[in-house]
């Protein structure tokens, strides 16, 4: 499937999301590896996000600033064509809108992610090399900025038990260093899908401890 | 339906011999520290969850149908809260002071439960040790270790910085964790999968057949250990690092299947009967036969 036939599935997200599904929509879907993982994707993260209890409001605009940088980074929307951005950002922000605070900012960075991810691969240049190196790198840079944006706000919570804490900081400084080794290795390989595999694992994971952190203060 | 808590330890001069030792170990503690003893009956398959940020969880199967939980406070610093709805008990420690230091605020706890008991533990720093417990699990900790015996159910652990262990365990396991170790030792498990990032793991267990065994880090030391009589497809993967074996391995006969990045091996032992998938981004993976 071309791109352009992505972006225009990409462009009725919200709603695919919602049970309104064209044929076309419907015959890109069978065919478009990239765009059916993606609604795999978000068909998982809506099924969690309502097993989860209601309470509290939506996620900071500058989640959803990175969100839109990325996928504007993608060349999947610019100024004059911003429908995609919005879709996905209407369905987003109606799924995340009842979750109480905490688990939003777990399970909303790992959405991130994983969309960030799946539109990553959105590519019918697979064989381009460079193409790979910058689609990553673009997917990551956005990504990256917005979880140490996180971290910087919870580098402030004092935590009085300092085996705790240290337990915290040692596996941040863990997870950056993974995440810098993987991006190494696919600056070297772009096209190695077990980098990339883990890389994207290596942002989960500090999204989840990030998300852990914040429950933890709020819950003290 | 819960009742009232009591001072534990009735004196008795047979086992005085037992008791000096305990009282010179209590001396050590603080001067308020303080014991806690309470009793809550329950019916078949009981749920209890163990909220403690900061000490020592013991929880052990015994064959009454009641729980008993055994508290001890450092300081009054600390309130130990444990009550009954219905089939389910809650224990919980909260701290009253913001300002109590760590040691102030620890309490340890040694909980009896009957085998078939579901258990939700949540502990910061400190030790989590369970045994002989038959029932679903799920253990979050932060710093503390997880070790476990004997267990079954489905049991899942996360922790941050501890380590786990898990011996003789059955049914399926979950666990993850960024900086700790694994050992799943002597494990009987239909289900294991295991995610460390910087952490080595350790299996020595049967592969039974129709199981999945899914072992993955970043870096540090993948070992399992398998015996002739095991059956098992393999799928070893480090990126970086090396991958030893000792099993006589049948190839594949779809070889396009298999990743070409990084160090891998991958095979047939005996009839694959059972699915393992080892890999490290830049660690060593060893498949060694077992002693």
């Amino acid at each position: 499937m071309s791109g352009a036939n992505c972006s225009a599935f990409l462009e009725q997200l919200d709603q695919w999301m919602e049970g309104e599904r064209s044929a076309a929509a419907e015959a890109h879907i069978r065919s478009c590896a990239e765009c059916s993982d993606l609604i795999a994707d978000l068909d998982s993260i809506r099924d969690t996000a309502s097993s989860l209890a209601a309470t509290d409001p939506e996620p900071s605009e500058r989640l959803w600033s990175a969100l839109r940088v990325q996928l504007e980074d993608e060349g999947l929307i610019h100024a004059a064509n911003p429908g995609i951005a919005d879709s996905l950002e209407r369905w987003l922000r109606g799924t995340f809108w009842v979750q109480p605070r905490p688990v939003l900012a777990g399970a909303y960075l790992v959405a991130l992610i994983a969309v960030g991810f799946a539109l990553s691969g959105s590519s019918s240049l697979r064989n381009d090399s460079d193409l790979w190196m910058s689609r990553t790198q673009h997917s990551t840079q956005p990504l990256s900025a917005s979880l140490e944006t996180e971290e910087d706000a919870i580098s402030s919570i004092a935590d009085t038990n300092p085996v705790v804490t240290a337990s915290l900081r040692r596996s941040l400084a863990v997870i950056d260093n993974n995440i810098a080794l993987c991006e190494k290795s696919v600056r070297e390989e772009p096209q190695n899908e077990f980098a990339r595999d883990y890389l994207y694992e290596a942002y989960q994971q500090k999204a989840d401890l990030i998300a852990q952190v914040t429950e933890g203060d709020e819950g003290q | 339906m819960s009742t009232p808590s009591s001072l534990s330890g009735s004196l008795n001069w047979k086992v005085a011999g037992v008791l000096v030792p305990g009282l010179l170990l209590m001396s050590a503690l603080p001067a308020s520290a303080d014991k806690i003893q309470r009793h809550f009956k329950v019916d078949a398959r009981p749920v209890v969850t163990i909220h403690n940020p900061n000490g020592a969880i013991t929880v052990r199967a015994w064959t009454k149908s009641e729980v008993m939980v055994v508290a001890t406070r450092a300081t009054d610093q600390v309130v130990v809260d444990a009550e009954q709805t219905g089939n389910r008990v809650d224990i919980l420690t909260r701290q009253v002071s913001e300002s109590a230091s760590p040691e102030s605020t620890r309490a340890d706890y040694e909980i009896s439960v009957p085998e078939d008991a579901e258990l939700q533990i949540h502990d910061d720093s400190g030790g989590v040790n369970v045994s002989n417990v038959l029932g679903d699990m799920n253990v979050e900790t932060i710093a503390a270790d997880v070790d476990m015996a004997d267990v079954a159910g489905y049991l899942t652990v996360k922790t941050v910085g501890g380590s786990f262990q898990c011996a003789r365990c059955a049914g399926r396991l979950e666990v993850s964790s960024i900086t700790g170790n694994f050992r799943l030792i002597d494990l009987r498990s239909t289900y294991v999968r295991a995610q460390t990032s910087e952490g080595n793991i350790l299996f020595t267990g049967q592969f039974l057949p129709n199981s999945t065994y899914r072992l993955k880090n970043y870096n540090g030391v993948i070992e399992v250990r398998f015996s002739p009589e095991d059956s098992f497809d393999l799928s070893a993967t480090s990126l970086k690092g090396k991958v030893h074996n000792e099993a006589k391995l049948v190839p594949p006969s779809h070889h396009h299947l298999i990743p070409h990045f990084g160090n891998g091996l991958f095979g047939s032992y005996n009839s694959g009967r059972a699915m393992v998938e080892l890999s490290s981004f830049d660690g060593t993976i060893n498949i060694l036969k077992r002693n």
